[in-house]
């Protein structure tokens, strides 16, 4: 890790000094270790701040469109990209909200990143002061504490069935990409839910989803979830009810998945932002899938193949259909 | 030749489908059209037809919507149930006399209810089925027919005949029955006449052999076409005659009444093997254990995408393939089917089949040749009408055109373009005037109901009993006036007769009311009707709603009239609540540029240009290559005598002589920019030289194809082998040879090239035939795959064997191999090894000239130009048209067309008819000042559009574009545009925009929103 | 008591299926009376939000049909719908909205008989599945 981020400064430094670029969107130490918080790097000088390793979960490329927005448009603008910020970048420049030349893409290999709720539960919730990276161990420090877990206990699921943990497009890389892809088979969870009875599923997205206090944080967070104006705070006609009724809320996440059905790049921020814990990458999952296996189409790898929804194969298969 | 009459009518004789698009066509140009049709309905045979090939579409479906166009076009009308008795008169200035048959039921007060047909005891065989059912004498001629209204058939009524019964006359409620219905002659002065008489099937019944009518599993192709429809005889299930079983093996004897000399029918029917596959391929969708096989001498899969077709009757569905002419059919075990054949391999052989279809050929309608002489116009000697290759939509009589299959076999999309193009000929011959106005009629100036409160009026419908008879139509109308907007609502006995018409009007007036609903029937059929009546009434036509509780309501559910009330007081509502959030819509008129682009110089994009230069219109001509000609400078002889060099002059003198085309050569097309009457061409003319930019209304891309160059039979090797377009300049001088071996299907039909160029069989025989008649001597063989004389062009295959040339046939497994005669001798003669498939064995030839009959390829620009023009490209690089079936030379993007072998490969005629049909088509456009866009089509709200694209790439019209726009102050950013003139109205876009950026007129978020809404739970 | 009556919004599009339904009234096939039509141009109007929405007023299944592959009136429409629909009941199973409540048929305009063929099968199944409980918000 030391020597990603030795390089990583490096490389922007010299960005910096060649002037090529004017801001760089990354990654620095957060309030709370192993989280991290985006940083907007303007200057050479504080190159030192940014940082790259475990703790860097968020999905960055929604700030990309946010800078487009905000008319900057003769910034030029760097970005650190793991595996699925490339993704979504890659989506990005198929759905044309930026142009491929808009933006430096910086690859760097990331072997996953935490999942703070998973070491909470390790530690019983006792603050983490320190950790660090031993080859498959993760050591963590607290006041009265040090535990060594392995990496794969404590890694966001999304990191552990993770097949592109690299970006598919970058200009530069940091240190080579990484060959460790994830382990898990990526559709597991998805095929044991599909085993339950359907009123058992039904049952389950009940509980789950009448946890949600329609803070709109997961939409909030997924860079995917980018239009101006959301279906759900729309009149004229106001579809659905904004409130915390269940058929409501339930819908609206159908509608959420639906509308991100084969853009969805697994970065796992929707779950990440859930203040309440629901399992939202389920149903993402499932869309990915369903867009996977009848579509043949993974989204964020090729920025010219049109998307699956906006395309079309007069042989698509059809058995549902009467 | 142009005429200098005033008469502006048009007498389009037959209305199946090359008649209504000749009527379509004529009447869009301005002219007054007469459609005259001898059966009770307009259609002609695609009704009668399933689906249609090589794409499966369903035949009624996609008719359908090009009847209702027809039938209600103020420009057409119809004289249905009519024959032609007369054509006498000067061309321009024609007199028509023709009989319009009683129906004794007015059409105008007939609503199709049925009850009558329900009443007449009398059971006949319906000739609309084949006779495969019985239908009674008062009887409507298919489901869907246009008009459909009913007819009693005088010759079998019982009041007609024995002076009884009138039973029908006291069924009818809607007092529509009128016993006192007359024969009428009348007289229709016209400019031009456009024969589109059509064909009848070949009755098998001279085929002893094959024991049709005698043995009850042997039915016609057309019979099994009816079979096969879903809304037939049979209901689309597969039932042999004899027992209702479901046919285990079914044989299609191919060429019944076609290529066959003894029957006087020499010549190809063109579309019998095609079908043949088609219901092969259909019959095994619809039973997945049979097994047809397929009798043949030649496949003839020639068209557009039919090769693949073939192809995939074989692997994908297992359709069975055998070559031989059946001799004889047998009963077998009771109704079974003995079929006896001798193999290509000569061996004879038997096989038992279920079922046996005839699949037999096209003829001309015997009731032509009656009128031959009335007419005064010239048959050829099976009875089609006779043309001239350079002029084959022309009738040997000035102003009378030819169209359809009249003139020779045709499938639909040749029936549809000689339509048009006889379209284009007629429209000069008129001397057809830019038209001013877009409508005909005259309606009173629309009342700004924008920002009024919603005033609607509910009119529910009786439909006599049709609807009464089950729903409880007062207490729909109770319900009504409890909903909320309603001012008035009331029953009314039939909607669509013009008292009614009048009191809705008068209920507008009276009650300031500016929405309108109707409960009744389908909107499908009478939304038109009901859309006038509100513009007669000063309302906008788009503020009108129907809930069909007729043919979706009573009539299905004729048992249940309790709930079927319920239903149609939910219908109501619905249709209230949509009613109450219509808005008043207005299509966008969109000026044209009366000027066009032709892309190509060749004779399809010369051809083009002349007829619309011909009826006033300026054209550009942009050719690629130096001079104009293309494929045709390398052609010196036609099948027959004609010169087509001379032609080729004589065309190029005449586009020169016309003042009113442009013509530019060694072009390089730089940009096409802009939409449908508005378009910005750029280009660099004489290599470069000089950069041009030019604006016209339409495009039409001619940009032709050209002969591919093997890399096998040592073609470019060897000195003596040669492909057909080489030979040919070189024929007239050529040396006498003892032997010329030709090669046939080199490059086409195999690999990347799974189609047909069908221009090289008859090409071959064509010249084979030449050397013949100068060296009598020379030996000659053809090496084929198939022999694809279709049409009138069969009788040269005859020909060709008569003389002595050799045919012989090779498979792909066994394709001929080709050295030179004596070890490296590039110059001398050849020697050819063929596998005799008849004897089994290799046989070699030894030949001083090999010609190799090579494919027909694309130009690699035309992907470029595709682009350009945002329009698609077949696998293969040929442009690919709206619809293969019935738009054949329009593309899905309005305002730009396509002829010639930029669509396919064709004969020298075939680009001549497509020619004029990409300009006729280009006339209905230019010929208006302005055009009028759709109501119903889509529109954005920029400020919530992201510039995703999905709305650009779901778009099958290329109408919606991404462009810069300021939204708000200081805000601009990429964001959808509709194009107005390009939107067809389907909503996939609205669909589609996860933002909600996209709405579509007519059927908004918000008025689906309500009317799914207002169902009561 | 009488027999409960499930009520199915059915979107038809203008040119195949609604014309298919038209045809099973002219041909007089009798098919239950529980389906309430909503007429759209193409099978490709429909945005998943319609069908969403009937569930959640309470309709008991909701039925979309369409042209065959190759017959849309708009080229294409139906084949890019395909894919929607496709997504949508898999998700709805998913969250466990029993697969009888919405289904999707192909009806041409010559398919009287299917289409009543359709209508039967979608409100038998319906019935067999019973009230609609799930996503049905109560106002």
């Amino acid at each position: 890790m030391d020597n990603i981020e030795k390089e990583l400064r490096t490389v922007i430094a010299k960005l910096f000094e060649e002037k090529k670029i004017d801001l760089v969107i990354g990654y620095t130490k957060g309030t709370l270790p192993l989280v991290s918080t985006p940083i907007f790097l303007k200057e050479e000088k504080d190159v030192d701040k940014l940082i790259f390793d475990v703790s860097c979960g968020n999905n960055l490329v929604k700030y990309l469109k946010r800078h487009r927005i905000v008319n900057m448009k003769d910034t030029k603008v760097a970005i650190i990209a793991k595996g699925c910020d490339g993704r979504a970048i890659v989506q990005y420049i198929a759905e044309g909200q930026i142009k491929r030349d808009d933006v430096l893409i910086i690859g760097v290999p990331c072997e996953g990143v935490v999942d703070p709720k998973k070491i909470r539960s390790k530690t019983n919730g006792k603050e983490v002061s320190q950790y660090r990276i031993e080859d498959k161990k993760i050591i963590l420090k607290g006041n009265d504490f040090e535990i060594s877990l392995n990496k794969s206990d404590v890694l966001s699921d999304f990191c552990l069935r993770c097949r592109y943990p690299n970006a598919p497009l970058y200009d530069i890389f940091i240190t080579e990409p990484t060959k460790s892809v994830g382990t898990k088979d990526e559709y597991e969870k998805v095929n044991e839910f599909e085993k339950l009875t359907s009123s058992q599923r039904w049952q389950y997205f009940e509980n789950e989803m009448s946890k949600c206090l329609r803070c709109y944080a997961c939409r909030n967070a997924c860079p995917m979830c980018y239009c101006e104006d959301c279906f759900v705070d729309q009149s004229n006609p106001q579809w659905f009810g904004k409130g915390t009724d269940l058929s409501d809320t339930i819908i609206f996440h159908i509608v959420r998945v639906i509308h991100t059905a084969g853009r969805c790049v697994d970065c796992g921020a929707c779950a990440r932002a859930c203040p309440v814990n629901i399992e939202l990458d389920l149903l993402n999952t499932k869309a990915g899938k369903e867009i996977q296996e009848r579509f043949g189409y993974t989204p964020g790898l090729d920025p010219d193949e049109t998307p699956a929804m906006a395309a079309y194969d007069a042989e698509d298969k059809q058995e549902f259909i009467l | 030749m142009s005429n200098n009459s005033s008469n502006k009518s048009v007498l389009v004789v037959g209305a199946g489908i090359a008649g209504i698009q000749a009527a379509l066509d004529s009447a869009e140009l301005g002219a007054d059209v007469h459609l005259i049709e001898r059966t009770p309905s307009i259609g002609g045979r695609m009704p009668q037809l399933d689906k249609t090939f090589p794409t499966n579409d369903c035949s009624i479906c996609i008719l359908a919507p090009k009847m209702t166009e027809c039938a209600r076009h103020p420009g057409i009308t119809l004289h249905i149930y009519s024959s032609l008795l007369s054509v006498t008169g000067e061309p321009g200035d024609f007199q028509c006399t023709i009989k319009e048959h009683a129906r004794y039921v007015d059409p105008e007060k007939c609503v199709s209810c049925g009850l009558c047909e329900e009443k007449c005891p009398v059971k006949i065989v319906d000739e609309f089925d084949m006779e495969l059912r019985q239908r009674k004498v008062i009887h409507r001629y298919f489901l869907q027919s246009i008009p459909s209204s009913y007819v009693i058939d005088s010759t079998r009524c019982l009041y007609f005949t024995k002076g009884v019964c009138r039973l029908c006359e006291k069924a009818c409620a809607a007092d529509a029955i009128d016993f006192d219905d007359k024969d009428k002659i009348i007289t229709l002065n016209c400019g031009a006449v456009i024969l589109a008489s059509g064909i009848d099937p070949h009755n098998p019944i001279g085929y002893g052999q094959y024991g049709y009518k005698r043995f009850k599993n042997v039915v016609t192709s057309l019979e099994f076409e009816r079979m096969l429809s879903a809304s037939g005889p049979q209901r689309g299930h597969i039932v042999r005659p004899s027992d209702t079983e479901e046919p285990k093996r079914i044989a299609f004897i191919q060429c019944v009444g076609s290529r066959d000399i003894e029957k006087k029918n020499d010549y190809c029917s063109s579309v019998c093997c095609m079908y043949a596959i088609k219901q092969a391929i259909i019959a095994k969708e619809h039973i997945k254990k049979t097994e047809p096989t397929i009798f043949f001498i030649d496949i003839r899969a020639f068209g557009k995408d039919f090769d693949k077709y073939y192809e995939r009757a074989k692997s994908q569905f297992g359709v069975q393939f055998t070559r031989a002419r059946v001799a004889e059919i047998k009963q077998d075990n009771g109704d079974d089917l003995r079929l006896s054949f001798t193999s290509e391999y000569g061996k004879r052989e038997s096989e038992v089949f279920d079922l046996v279809v005839l699949s037999v050929g096209l003829e001309p309608r015997k009731a032509m040749k009656e009128i031959q002489d009335i007419i005064d116009i010239k048959f050829d000697e099976y009875g089609f009408c006779r043309t001239e290759p350079f002029e084959p939509l022309n009738t040997t009589r000035p102003g009378i055109f030819v169209c359809g299959a009249a003139s020779g076999p045709k499938d639909i999309p040749e029936s549809v373009m000689s339509a048009s193009g006889a379209v284009a000929d007629c429209a000069e011959f008129l001397a057809l005037k830019r038209q001013e106005k877009v409508s005909k009629k005259v309606f009173p100036e629309e009342k700004d109901t924008i920002g009024d409160r919603p005033r609607i009026g509910a009119f529910i419908c009786h439909c006599g009993t049709n609807i009464a008879g089950v729903v409880d139509v007062n207490n729909v109308v109770e319900f009504a006036k409890t909903l909320p907007n309603v001012e008035h609502a009331q029953d009314i006995m039939y909607a669509c007769s013009q008292d009614s018409l009048d009191i809705i009007k008068e209920n507008i007036k009276e009650h300031n009311l500016n929405r309108i609903l109707v409960a009744a029937c389908t909107p499908r059929t009478h939304e038109p009707l009901f859309r006038e009546t509100l513009r007669e009434a000063g309302l906008n036509q788009y503020l009108f709603e129907m809930a069909n509780i007729r043919d979706q309501c009573s009539w299905a559910h004729m048992n249940e009239p309790e709930l079927a009330t319920e239903k149609a007081k939910d219908l109501v509502e619905m249709g209230v609540a949509k009613a109450r959030n219509l808005f008043p819509l207005k299509g966008l008129p969109v000026e044209i540029n009366p000027k066009a682009l032709v892309i190509g110089g060749g004779l399809a994009g010369m051809i083009a240009s002349l007829a619309i230069a011909d009826v006033g219109y300026e054209v550009y001509l942009l050719e690629k290559k130096k001079e104009l000609g293309g494929n045709l400078r390398n052609i010196y002889n036609t099948l027959g005598d004609k010169d087509p060099q001379e032609f080729l002059r004589d065309t190029i003198k005449k586009l020169k002589d016309n003042k009113l085309i442009t013509i530019f050569k060694n072009v390089d097309l730089l940009n096409i920019d802009g939409y449908i009457g508005n378009y910005k061409t750029a280009f660099t003319e004489e290599n470069g030289k000089s950069k041009k930019e030019i604006e016209h209304g339409i495009v039409i891309v001619a940009t032709g194809a050209e002969e591919s160059k093997p890399d096998e039979y040592l073609y470019g090797k060897h000195k003596r082998v040669t492909t057909q377009i080489e030979f040919e300049k070189k024929i007239a001088d050529l040396p006498r040879y003892k032997t010329i071996v030709m090669i046939q299907c080199v490059g086409s039909r195999e690999g990347e090239r799974l189609y047909c160029s069908r221009v090289c069989c008859g090409q071959a025989i064509k010249n084979a035939l030449l050397i013949k008649k100068s060296h009598p001597n020379t030996e000659i063989y053809i090496l084929y795959r198939d022999i694809r004389t279709y049409g009138l062009m069969e009788k040269y295959y005859s020909q060709a064997r008569d003389n002595g040339i050799i045919f012989m046939r090779y498979d792909l497994e066994h394709k001929p191999q080709v050295e030179p005669l004596g070890k490296d001798n590039i110059n001398g003669s050849l020697k050819i090894a063929t596998f005799d498939l008849l004897l089994n064995k290799k046989v070699t030839i030894e030949a001083e000239l090999l010609v190799l009959s090579t494919a027909i390829d694309a130009p690699q620009a035309n992907k470029e130009l595709a682009k350009m023009l945002k329009v698609p490209l077949n696998k293969e690089a040929f442009f690919l048209e709206a619809h293969m079936k019935l738009r054949p030379v329009d593309f899905a993007t309005d305002g730009v067309f396509m002829c010639g072998l930029a669509h396919c490969p064709k004969n020298i005629d075939e680009s001549i008819i497509q020619a004029k049909a990409a300009a006729a088509r280009a006339l209905t456009i230019l010929t208006k000042k302005i055009i009028e866009a759709e109501g119903t089509i889509s529109w954005v709200s920029p400020e919530r559009c992201t510039a995703c694209g999905v709305c650009v790439k779901v778009c099958a019209y290329s109408a919606v574009e991404l462009k810069e726009k300021t939204i708000a102050p200081k805000i601009t950013r990429m964001v959808a545009e509709i194009n107005e003139a390009l939107c067809k109205g389907c909503g996939v876009c609205a669909a589609s925009c996860r933002s909600g950026a996209i709405n579509l007129r007519g059927f908004t978020d918000d008025q689906i929103y309500e009317a799914l809404s207002a169902v009561r739970i | 008591m009488k027999e409960w009556q499930p009520k199915i919004l059915a979107f038809l599009c203008n040119w195949c299926s609604y014309a298919g339904a038209d045809l099973a009234g002219v041909s007089r096939i009798q098919y239950p009376p529980n389906i309430r039509v909503i007429r759209v141009p193409c099978s490709g109007r429909i945005d998943p939000i319609f069908v969403l929405k009937c569930l959640e007023n309470g309709f008991d299944g909701v039925l979309v049909s369409g042209c065959h592959p190759g017959d849309c009136h708009y080229i294409s429409g139906n084949y890019v719908a395909r894919r929607k629909f496709a997504v949508l009941k898999a998700i709805l199973e998913f969250i466990g909205i029993e697969p009888g409540r919405v289904q999707f048929s192909w009806v041409s305009a010559g398919e009287g008989e299917k289409f009543a063929q359709v209508i039967s099968k979608v409100t038998e199944d319906i019935k067999e599945l019973g009230p609609a409980k799930r996503l049905v918000k109560s106002f």
